[in-house]
């Protein structure tokens, strides 16, 4: 069997990954438009913010496609998928753009997301850049020898982690941030406001309801004008506006999309050799109970796994995805996973604080079900709610402690005993076989 | 694969494990030392409450599909692929807590002086763990589910 995986990020490898556990004869080819593509990409700030070296980033050997004997087509760009005929089209940008064409019996479509860019006068101009590849760190950090003063537009993970990272060399940084909050797909206002306190007591410099109308300078950048008037005069401009799924390939092809490629339970696409995994992939989500597109590290690896596995015949059933992050600025850890800021009054919401220790910590419950959690600065127990959020289990009996901080896994092991139809994952039956 | 099981009927709580954990994580591997140790050795396991008189003492699962590994940006999570285990390359470690995110029984502790995430070894360097040793009454057992389930079926 000839198996395409088109994209070789967090979802293609870990597909290669799960081909080869279960089978060793298939062909696999894999096609990626970067020339190098075995990093982290959720390294990338950290490797901008010097806290980790090169090698770090690089998260699987170089001798990782000829270990898993794949045909890596690297640095090419596929332009077309025949569906009909199950062929795709791919040009080489090294070789001239000389197009070439693979036939498939499985295909895998990890095409990722691609940055939003401000639709704003001067984008285009030197020292503007968004964080997605390792490419625009490298290019970032050719130039930050000239730059004293940054923007970062947008106060997203990306953002921040952008800021972050900028500030760790040295530099001065301002964040300007459309939402009233920081982080607002991420957590809620209470929680925002703690770390946007803490961050500004480090020196970063944020600014929200306020976005920029233009970027100036001659050929590189001079500073931001903002929709109030006023100036900010920096050398680099870093743009964190969210990422929008790359489905044009798909789209042309005829295959089901929406915001992302709509997949089933099996990861399948609306073309029945076709598979969809990693930020591109728009599935169920658990807590929101409806379709949605959670482009994050853990969803994309999930996805690549099982839709490998079920390129191969298998019929591994997906769960669905889950929003979930994990941040920390100068030491302040948030963790957030599910529906943290519910918008409709059938959810209800349990908070508790400690101004002391700054601890914000928030449950979101649907009939008792929690679908959504936030922690801050108290973050190591937060995976249990993850769980209690997968399994839909009604957590009436721990409703006064599940917040406290001596909540652990002790306290839910009444719930799983009493579970109807017990918790998906096998470990929990090794505490309940003890009872 | 080989693991620790707790058996909660016979647990009592005393937490001679996680003490024993700690010390045999620390540099010194000696009680009187290890409590002056900066930073002080983490315990990967713990005694907790469940209900009135009833307690466990958890840890690492080594779960199959060990949703840590799947969750790690950095490749420091993985699984040995010969015995099952999850294990934790502290060095490619860089302390984003998305193990800690997804550990279904918030087994990981992060050590905060280095930013890196701490667990259950299953004690590499000793025959049996020294939790399983130090165990008073026996609640915690070292081998595979199987051996688990036969000693259960035996002590009941």
């Amino acid at each position: 069997m000839q198996i395409a995986i088109i994209g070789c990020s967090a979802a293609g490898i870990s597909a290669i990954e799960a081909i080869r556990s279960k089978d060793k004869k298939s062909r696999i080819t894999v096609i990626s438009d970067e020339k190098r593509p075995l990093y982290s990409r959720c390294l990338i700030s950290y490797l901008l913010a010097g806290t980790i070296d090169e090698k770090t980033i690089w998260y699987r050997p170089d001798g990782f496609f000829k270990q898993n004997k794949v045909d890596a087509v690297l640095g090419a760009k596929a332009t077309k998928i025949d569906t009909e005929k199950k062929e795709i089209f791919f040009e080489r940008v090294r070789l001239g753009g000389r197009v070439e064409k693979l036939k498939f019996d499985k295909l895998l479509i990890a095409t990722g997301a691609s940055p939003k860019l401000e639709k704003i006068p001067g984008v285009d101009k030197k020292g503007v850049f968004p964080l997605r590849t390792i490419g625009h760190t490298q290019e970032i950090q050719s130039m930050l020898g000239r730059v004293k003063k940054a923007a970062v537009l947008g106060g997203g993970l990306i953002g921040l982690r952008a800021a972050y990272a900028l500030k760790n060399r040295g530099k001065e940084v301002s964040v300007f941030v459309r939402s009233p909050q920081i982080l607002s797909q991420i957590i809620d206002e209470g929680s925002a406001s703690m770390m946007q306190k803490h961050i500004e007591k480090k020196g970063i410099n944020i600014v929200t309801g306020r976005s920029a109308k233009e970027i100036s300078g001659k050929d590189s950048v001079s500073g931001i004008i903002l929709d109030d008037g006023s100036k900010y005069d920096c050398e680099l401009v870093i743009i964190g506006k969210g990422v929008s799924a790359n489905i044009d390939l798909a789209k042309a092809a005829g295959i089901k999309t929406n915001w992302g490629i709509v997949v089933d339970e099996f990861l399948r696409t609306s073309d029945k050799n076709i598979f969809a995994a990693g930020d591109v992939a728009e599935s169920f989500d658990v807590a929101l109970e409806e379709n949605s597109i959670n482009a994050i590290w853990p969803v994309a690896c999930e996805q690549g796994r099982l839709a490998a596995l079920n390129m191969l015949g298998n019929e591994e059933r997906y769960d669905g995805t889950l929003a979930m992050n994990s941040l920390e600025f100068f030491g302040l850890p948030v963790i957030s996973i599910g529906i943290t800021k519910p918008k409709k009054d059938i959810y209800e919401e349990i908070v508790r604080t400690d101004a002391e220790k700054n601890i914000y910590k928030k449950i979101v419950l649907r009939n008792n079900v929690i679908v959504g959690a936030i922690a801050l600065n108290s973050v190591d127990t937060i995976g249990i709610f993850g769980a209690l959020i997968k399994n839909k289990v009604d957590i009436t009996p721990i409703k006064d402690i599940i917040l406290e901080d001596y909540f652990d896994y002790g306290k839910i092991v009444n719930l799983i005993k009493g579970a109807k139809y017990g918790f998906k994952e096998k470990e929990f039956k090794e505490t309940i076989m003890t009872l | 694969m080989k693991k620790i099981f707790c058996d909660i009927k016979k647990c009592i709580g005393c937490s001679a494990c996680e003490i024993a954990c700690a010390i045999e994580h620390s540099k010194s591997k000696k009680i009187n030392e290890a409590i002056k140790e900066i930073p002080l050795p983490i315990k990967r396991r713990k005694a907790q409450a469940v209900d009135k008189g009833i307690t466990i003492s958890t840890g690492c699962h080594h779960c199959e599909d060990a949703p840590c590994v799947t969750a790690c940006m950095s490749g420091a999570m993985y699984k040995d692929k010969k015995t099952g285990e999850t294990k934790h390359d502290e060095d490619r470690c860089v302390g984003c807590w998305m193990c800690v995110m997804t550990c279904p029984f918030g087994a990981l502790t992060r050590q905060k002086q280095d930013k890196i995430v701490v667990k259950c070894d299953l004690c590499p360097d000793r025959d049996t763990p020294a939790c399983v040793e130090a165990c008073p009454t026996e609640a915690l057992f070292i081998g595979t589910e199987k051996e688990f389930e036969e000693k259960l079926c035996k002590s009941r």
